[in-house]
């Protein structure tokens, strides 16, 4: 009998999601490493990220809030995958989103209750309108959507700190750089806990019920995992990509709408967080499945929180970054070796 | 005229970031490998860059060290993507993530510090004495003028004029043939995608030494980006993509004289123009000039890892 190393075309699961877990567990082990050169006491860091994530209530709550965008955003790069195409632009979708929330809280008279629905709506029309121009260019001139979404996300924070420098600014005086307190909030249910969380949740669940036992679900994963193939068989490859991608960025779009109306409150520089790009890393670990995406959101909400609570430790929040790289990085390598099978045969 | 000249020469200067970066992903490219690290090679070279100069007053020391930096980062990715060859979007950007947070972490300590010796701008006798232009065109850094015309044609000539350069570009276009004529495809890919990578962190240390010149978070400001979405535009050419990083150079340049001359744009939505202006170069040309995009178009192997044994 024999044994040897067989690379073949298809994935293995388990071992897809073992690479993931190695890649994390690997990207931590090289970040303790980093801070134990650089003199930190691990223990005394590793005491205060757990007070400030699960130890304690105000660091669940703070998970909670941070979670929501990062499914928002996970979600809105994994719905494009579907469709074969690489929406790097959650994050400048995720501004748009924001910007268009404020302008109806800012601009629109009437009770919660009536603009609560516009202010969600607008957010979805801004993250469709931040990508409608890479969405097109993909789908009619082969333009690669990947750098011009993201090329927009420079342009997306920029209008946001225009806006809130200049003609948004908070009229008090009080800060330099965000609107006055918005006058709507989204309703919370634990805490400041508010309600984008299920609904993130929800949307995440009924969008993965939609791609995986409908007829146009099955048609878009068709289309993104062999656009050839989807010509013979008459599926509209031009225009499930065209739908697919617009939906992808209304739901980066809710994400920065829920962040400025549940979370920030007023729209300020620096509102998006990197949340688009960690959006990606969510995405990657989720290989396309909504619990994935869920789980993904979870886990880099506590590396995201863990390194907001250590900045008061004198970490630098691009730490945060850095890991992320480093976890994606792994984590690509792992997807890859995951293709190889020890073959066993025995000699004839 | 003022205006003209003060335009063209930010343009130059800006557009060698560009320029650099950009050959160093014509490099990768042809041989079949996209990097879209370049950012987050950029912010490394450009904080190697600046460290080594506070520590030691050799800006020659600064782009050395950086571009060194790069070529380790650069062996990293090669080794993920060429040997290993993991999905190359995705180690890409795994490496612009890495290097924009650690170039970050390190960076804190040197935000705002303005570089204690600069590439300093050198005045060739004569030329820059020439109207309207010449002080434009011959008032600049000794590296402005590796950047746009000594690397170019070597790179050029490299590429298209000799027998190790047909080698490289077979392998980008077409590798199971590559190997079958006994070219070595996965040598020629991880070195040539380590010295791209090296180029790439040379720009960082370009903008910090001769361009900013300091650090601060945020000073590379997708410029990574704007490179490899150039090297699309200049079809994968030397010489074009550094004439297309002088047209994008033009583009920043106009922001910049906007500030300085209060025309009244906002300065974030003037800073909104170089972004704005690649996607519409990656755009308009497309829809403009049908019958060049096969000429332009990319090595046909770009992208996809080779296995030897899987066909």
């Amino acid at each position: 009998m024999s044994i040897r190393i067989q690379r073949v075309p298809s994935e293995n699961v388990a071992g897809g999601i073992a690479a993931r877990l190695i890649a994390i567990l690997l990207a931590l082990l090289v970040a303790a490493i980093v801070f134990a050169i650089s003199g930190a006491d691990l223990g005394k860091l590793g005491s205060h990220v757990f007070k400030s994530t699960f130890g304690s209530r105000f660091g669940l709550m703070d998970l909670g809030l941070i979670v929501t965008p990062l499914i928002l955003t996970g979600l809105a790069v994994t719905v494009a995958m579907k469709v074969g195409a690489w929406n790097i632009g959650a994050e400048g979708q995720f501004c748009a989103g924001a910007i268009a929330a404020t302008a109806v809280a800012l601009f629109v008279p009437g009770p919660t209750i009536v603009v609560l629905p516009l202010m969600f709506v607008a957010g979805a029309v801004g993250g469709m309108l931040w990508i409608l121009i890479p969405t097109l260019a993909r789908a009619y001139a082969d333009v690669s959507e990947l750098i011009t979404t993201l090329l927009l996300n420079f342009v997306g924070a920029l209008f946001i700190y225009y806006l809130a420098t200049g003609p948004w600014l908070d009229p008090s005086g009080l800060s330099f750089a965000a609107t006055k307190r918005l006058p709507h909030d989204v309703p919370s249910f634990w805490g400041d806990v508010h309600w984008g969380l299920p609904i993130a949740v929800l949307l995440t669940i009924s969008l993965a019920g939609v791609l995986n036992y409908t007829r146009w679900g099955y048609e878009v994963r068709i289309a993104g995992s062999n656009p050839a193939a989807a010509r013979y068989a008459a599926i509209p490859f031009r225009r499930h990509l065209i739908v697919v991608m617009l939906m992808s960025g209304a739901i980066a779009g809710l994400a920065g709408m829920f962040e400025v109306i549940g979370t920030t409150h007023r729209l300020q520089g620096g509102i998006s967080n990197n949340f688009g790009y960690i959006g990606i890393m969510v995405a990657v670990l989720a290989r396309g499945s909504a619990i994935g995406v869920i789980a993904g959101a979870a886990l880099m909400a506590v590396i995201l929180k863990s390194g907001i609570a250590l900045q008061t430790q004198g970490v630098n929040i691009s730490t945060v970054l850095a890991l992320t790289g480093l976890i994606l990085f792994f984590t690509a390598i792992g997807d890859e070796l995951s293709h190889y099978r020890i073959v066993r045969s025995k000699p004839a | 005229m003022d205006l003209l000249a003060g335009l063209i020469q930010t343009a130059i200067l800006a557009g060698g970031v560009l320029a650099l970066a950009a050959l160093g992903e014509v490099l990768a490219e042809r041989v079949g490998v996209v990097n879209l690290g370049v950012e987050g090679l950029i912010a490394l070279g450009a904080i190697t860059g600046i460290a080594t100069v506070v520590a030691v007053p050799s800006p020659t020391l600064g782009l050395v060290l950086a571009m060194l930096v790069g070529l380790l980062a650069g062996m990293v990715f090669a080794t993920a993507t060429v040997i290993i060859r993991a999905n190359q979007i995705l180690c890409g950007l795994a490496l612009t993530l890495m290097g924009t947070g650690v170039a970050a972490m390190v960076g804190k300590a040197y935000s705002g510090i303005p570089a204690p010796v600069t590439f300093a701008p050198i005045a060739i006798p004569f030329l820059s004495d020439l109207p309207l232009v010449g002080r434009a065109l011959f008032t600049q850094n000794i590296l402005v003028y590796v950047i746009y015309l000594v690397l170019p044609f070597a790179l050029h000539h490299l590429l298209f004029r000799t027998r190790h350069g047909l080698d490289l570009r077979a392998v980008g276009e077409n590798p199971a043939a590559a190997d079958a004529a006994g070219i070595p495809v996965t040598r020629i890919r991880f070195w040539y995608v380590s010295a791209g990578a090296a180029l790439a962190a040379g720009a960082g240390a370009y903008l910090t030494l001769a361009f900013v010149p300091s650090w601060s978070e945020g000073v590379v400001a997708g410029r990574g980006w704007i490179a490899v979405a150039l090297v699309i535009f200049a079809g994968y050419r030397p010489w074009t993509a550094v004439g297309a990083a002088l047209l994008f150079g033009l583009i920043t340049s106009l922001g910049f004289v906007g500030q300085a001359r209060n025309w009244p744009i906002a300065a974030p939505v003037l800073s909104m123009l170089p972004y704005l202006g690649t996607i519409a170069l990656m755009i308009v040309p497309v829809l403009a000039w049908q019958k060049v995009r096969r000429l332009m178009a990319a090595p046909a192997a770009l992208g996809e890892p080779y296995f030897r044994d899987v066909r």
